[in-house]
């Protein structure tokens, strides 16, 4: 038994030394980021414009990570393809994702459907566990226990932007106040770790040496 | 088979464990190889902790062994070094597994 426990972790180590840069954070906070600035700017652009302009934004950090990742992050953490019982985890993690998608949508067509019956808190906490709740099932397949976190910071800040447009009508319902410090936090973790990165893992400068005797 | 008998198979398991394997940085190494597909020199060293040097001499005496398999190529201009562990070391590490837990489980706390 012990022998299993101590290949499981091995194998939870090596995941997370995989994925422990911080640029994912980054991402996520960018994306978390939307909700703080599309309100701001739905009142020029309208709902879809202000939403939408963030498209090639998203693309542009996703084509700055994946070149940091390439030319800063792998050659001082290497490069790793994963096994078998990873990849059957990440096709389970897909398929559970869509089915709960899947769910998530039916609800979200019944309460639109249904939308002068409800109050708006209803729509914001369902909508905010259910970002909780796919973030959770990430956090567990992907072993990124961070996930969990920022979907409960996601639906705080969902919480706390209605409590302070209800008590103190704070302006598009407080989502710029809220919204901007979740994704605040998560970006700045994201920095920290990528720069801890850096600064713990320099490159390697014996590689060329040492590969030399290996071939 | 009396008692004794039995004793002295189990010694006897504990006298063929596989000293390839059994050093804790080649013990280490084959660990991390087991749950992945392949890894990269720089990766394996940061996992282990060892110094290229040190991961140099353990990975040739795997490699010696026919444990694993070390594939060099080029990245650009640069080498680049990737490690798997072969069907034979997949066996062997099962092996020393089953051995050891074999041992080891029998022995009082």
């Amino acid at each position: 038994m012990s022998q299993k426990i101590s290949l499981r972790q091995a194998e939870h180590k090596v995941f997370r030394t995989a994925f422990n840069h911080g640029l994912w954070d980054v991402f996520i906070g960018s994306i978390v980021l939307q909700f703080a600035i599309a309100p701001l700017l739905s009142s020029s652009l309208g709902d879809f414009w202000s939403s939408a302009v963030f498209l090639p934004f998203w693309a542009l950090v996703f084509v700055v990570i994946c070149l940091v990742r390439k030319y800063i992050v792998t050659p001082r953490i290497g490069f790793v393809k994963f096994g078998q019982s990873r990849k059957i985890r990440l096709a389970k993690f897909t398929a559970v994702m869509l089915v709960v998608n899947l769910v998530v949508f039916i609800i979200g067509i019944f309460f639109a459907l249904n939308y002068n019956v409800t109050s708006g808190w209803i729509h914001t906490a369902l909508f905010g566990f259910a970002v909780l709740v796919m973030s959770s099932i990430a956090a567990y397949f992907l072993n990124f226990t961070r996930l969990f976190i920022y979907g409960l910071l996601f639906l705080l800040s969902l919480l706390v932007g209605e409590w302070l447009y209800v008590n103190f009508k704070i302006s598009h319902h407080g989502f710029p106040i809220t919204f901007g410090i979740t994704a605040g936090i998560i970006i700045i973790t994201g920095l920290v770790l990528f720069f801890r990165l850096i600064r713990e893992y320099p490159i390697p400068i014996k590689e060329s040496i040492s590969e030399e005797k290996i071939g | 088979m009396t008692n004794q008998q039995t004793e002295q198979v189990k010694l006897n398991l504990l006298a063929n464990i596989d000293q390839i394997i059994h050093t804790p940085a080649r013990l280490m190494v084959l660990t991390y190889l087991y749950v992945v597909e392949s890894a990269d020199y720089v990766f394996l060293m940061r996992l282990t902790g060892l110094t290229w040097g040190n991961l140099f001499t353990h990975l040739t005496k795997l490699e010696d062994a026919g444990y694993i398999t070390i594939e060099k190529t080029f990245k650009g201009k640069k080498p680049y070094t990737i490690i798997h562990l072969s069907d034979q070391g997949r066996n062997a590490f099962r092996e020393y597994k089953k051995s050891m837990k074999q041992v080891l489980d029998d022995l009082p706390d």
